[in-house]
């Protein structure tokens, strides 16, 4: 089959049933000449994990509505492939075109410099790009698993423990897209990488995985967005591998449509003074479960995570991070904002483990969330488990609403309440805001929580 | 009969079910400095809270207008858009929010129609300068981290550049040492001989009177438990700075015997 023609999202109908997976299996080797990036044997090992598997915790509160053991899987489609891009019309500037021009009627995806990867639904917008050279970037597919068997090995499947976590067992057995990275030995990237899910108007079973590997001293940024007016189901996998002394900026921007559901299980390995960092904006859907780890397995490594959500109307936001320092001295840094108003509801778990030979540790975890309505709810869970000596390990947690005394101060100052309530709301998130790279990627999230203020209507508590 | 001014009549104030203000009657003129002294506990900051709205003030009875709007019915925002300023005594952090965007916010609500970008900013960097502020200060985030003294000038700042009709400086002498208490003065002096801030009219709310021969009172007024009971010239202040509030105190109560 000529690459450039696939099916379009037609595809399957979408259960996670043994009979769907054969289906899956055979749709993949009937229309994708590079094959799945995961093979028959592994899919079908991998549901049965899922079956065997407990579906991740309990209802935290009364309002919680999710029950992730029966998540309604009706009229979704499942399908694999990709689409070439048309040409695109030249550009009158001196920047070269980019995949960042492509217009899919989407406004995020006009971004300035913007090479990446392009998926509608699962399928692969095969689009060109204008990432450095030296770095890989490809569809993650069964041909770019076997071209770079190598780098992948111990990387692919083994980073995210996906035999212990249902939801990525269910990514791995029906897999349909996904991105390979991978920035070289001491290539030092200035531009970010995108990767953008866009979803398409039939609501699709998407489950995507994404692999990115630094070399040695590398050091890149790559920025997830989830976009679209569609309403998918998104059950993804990302693993990070960073090579000694590299360091990665992991941005997630996620704004899928209001009634989508979007869960991934994201891990990244540290090796010699490697850090990561992860950035969440958890914004749009109805339900979204996200986890966050990183695994510090050597010395000098270091990990940070900041995280922010938002939920207004119905939104539920599960959000777990996990710091695991497995030897010393290792350093981690996790900063959670969370907010919530209307009917939203959130929870949001944090761990750190700090393991029998990481002396000489350093762990910070601090979270605190607002609440915005009567009806909203946030629990926040912080855990920390430390096993071994000489470490130093912070962690402080608080729930609260608006605090009076700024709203008078604002007011005195001719501030309109709701317009004080928007201020210090925003400012509110501003420490995580602070740590996405990029200003363009800050005023971006700045103006999306603002948006969502204007939508929220319950705000005064 | 003129309304203008900042105004009180028979001001009666519950906090928590207990009467703090027991009756005030007080005109502060445009221009005019009242200064308002008394001792801990007396009710001067209850005044400066409830001519700004706090919510937990309970208006018993009586009145409050600026230049005839009547104060009492508005929310704090319509009140200082109506030109009234309050320097809190102990100024709220609002973390995140930085004094440069919190700044021009506040502008941009009590002034919707006037300065550019441009010229805001140059409004801004006159201001710093005249209170030996840092340009540093407008990136930090309002109060949050701020020294006694930051806090206190960042009041003097937003005084400056709002420029209101009224201005209620609550205790904005308190935890100031004296080269901060000199530039606080200097600014309010600045501001008085400004044309925007000339017709400004000023309630100095102190314990002290060390203040007052930095920006000096037209009239000095004594409150104690809840009501004025003296009121005279600035020689008042030097009274109380010589014989202390006990002096003034067995004074009213030997009149009332």
């Amino acid at each position: 089959m000529p690459s450039g023609t696939t099916a379009a999202v037609s595809g399957l109908a979408f259960t996670p049933t043994a009979a769907a997976l054969e289906a899956a299996i055979a749709f993949v080797s009937e229309h994708d000449e590079r094959g799945g990036a995961v093979d028959a044997a592994l899919r079908r090992e991998a549901l049965a994990r899922y079956d065997a598997l407990p579906a991740p915790g309990g209802r935290p509160s009364r309002g919680w509505k999710y029950d992730y053991a029966n998540l309604p899987f009706d009229d979704l489609r499942w399908t694999s492939g990709r689409v070439e891009m048309p040409a695109l019309p030249a550009r009158p500037t001196a920047r070269p075109a980019t995949a960042g021009d492509v217009d899919l009627d989407r406004p995020a995806l006009a971004t300035e410099n913007a090479g990446g990867l392009y998926f509608l639904g699962a399928t692969h917008v095969d689009a060109p790009s204008n990432v450095d050279a030296k770095v890989t970037l490809l569809a993650l597919d069964g041909q770019t698993v076997r071209d770079f068997e190598a780098s992948l090995d111990g990387v692919l499947h083994e980073i995210v423990d996906w035999r212990a976590d249902k939801l990525a067992a269910l990514t791995t057995a029906f897999q349909n897209c996904g991105a390979y990275v991978h920035v070289p030995d001491n290539v030092q990237l200035d531009d970010p990488i995108q990767l953008i899910f866009a979803s398409a108007p039939d609501d699709e079973a998407v489950f995507p995985h994404v692999v990115v590997v630094l070399g040695k001293n590398a050091r890149a940024t790559v920025i997830e967005r989830h976009l679209g007016a569609g309403d998918p189901f998104v059950c993804g996998i990302v693993e990070v591998q960073a090579g000694a002394g590299a360091e990665l900026d992991y941005a997630i921007v996620q704004q899928a449509g209001e009634a989508a559901r979007v869960m991934f299980s994201r891990n990244a390995r540290c090796e010699h003074d490697a850090q990561v960092r992860w950035h969440l904006a958890e914004l749009g859907g109805a339900l979204t479960r996200t986890v966050l780890g990183v695994r510090l397995d050597a010395p000098g490594g270091r990990a940070e995570t900041s995280a922010l959500f938002f939920n207004t109307g119905a939104q539920h936001v599960d959000l777990l991070s996990g710091v695991d320092h497995t030897v010393g001295p290792t350093t981690s840094d996790t900063v959670v904002r969370s907010a919530a108003t209307d009917r939203g509801q959130g929870r949001y778990v944090g761990n750190i483990v700090i393991r029998p030979k990481a002396h000489g540790s350093d762990a910070s975890l601090r979270d605190d969330a607002l609440l915005l309505s009567k009806r909203a709810h946030i629990d926040s869970i912080p855990a920390l488990e430390i096993a071994a000596n000489d470490v130093k390990a912070f962690h402080g947690a608080t729930v609260g609403s608006l605090d009076e005394d700024a709203l008078f101060y604002a007011g005195s100052r001719g501030i309109a309440r709701g317009e004080a309530l928007r201020l210090i709301t925003l400012g509110f998130f501003e420490p995580v805001i602070a740590r996405f790279p990029g200003e363009s990627l800050r005023d971006e999230i700045r103006t999306a929580l603002d948006r969502k203020l204007d939508d929220a209507t319950e705000l005064d508590v | 009969m003129s309304t203008l001014g900042l105004i009180a009549r028979d001001l009666r104030v519950a906090v928590d079910n207990k009467e703090i203000l027991k009756g005030i009657d007080l005109t502060v003129e445009p221009g005019r400095v009242h200064a308002l002294m008394g001792p801990n506990g007396s009710g001067k900051s209850t005044l400066a809270f409830t001519l700004a709205g706090h919510p937990g003030y309970t208006v018993l009875s009586g009145s409050a207008s600026l230049d005839g709007e009547e104060l009492l019915e508005l929310p704090p925002d319509k009140r200082a858009k109506a030109g009234l300023f309050l320097s809190f005594q102990y100024p709220a952090a609002i973390p995140g929010v930085s004094v440069a965007n919190f700044l021009r916010t506040a502008r941009m609500a009590v002034r919707p129609e006037d300065l550019n970008p441009a010229k805001f900013r140059k409004l801004v960097f006159e201001k710093l300068d005249t209170l030996d502020m840092d340009p540093a200060f407008l990136g930090r985030y309002v109060n949050d981290g701020f020294s006694g003294g930051e806090k206190k000038r960042l009041e003097m700042l937003q005084l400056a550049i709002l420029a209101p009709k009224y201005a209620v400086l609550d205790e904005t002498d308190s935890g100031l040492d004296i080269d901060a208490l000199q530039s606080v003065g200097n600014s309010v002096n600045a501001l008085r001989n400004s044309d925007e801030g000339k017709d400004i009219g000023f309630l100095v709310i102190t314990h002290y009177p060390r203040i007052l021969k930095h920006v000096p009172a037209d009239v000095v007024h004594i409150m104690i438990d809840g009501r004025i009971v003296k009121s005279g010239g600035p020689e008042l202040a030097d009274e109380i700075e010589r014989d202390g509030y006990d002096a003034v105190r067995d004074e009213v109560a030997a009149a009332r015997a």
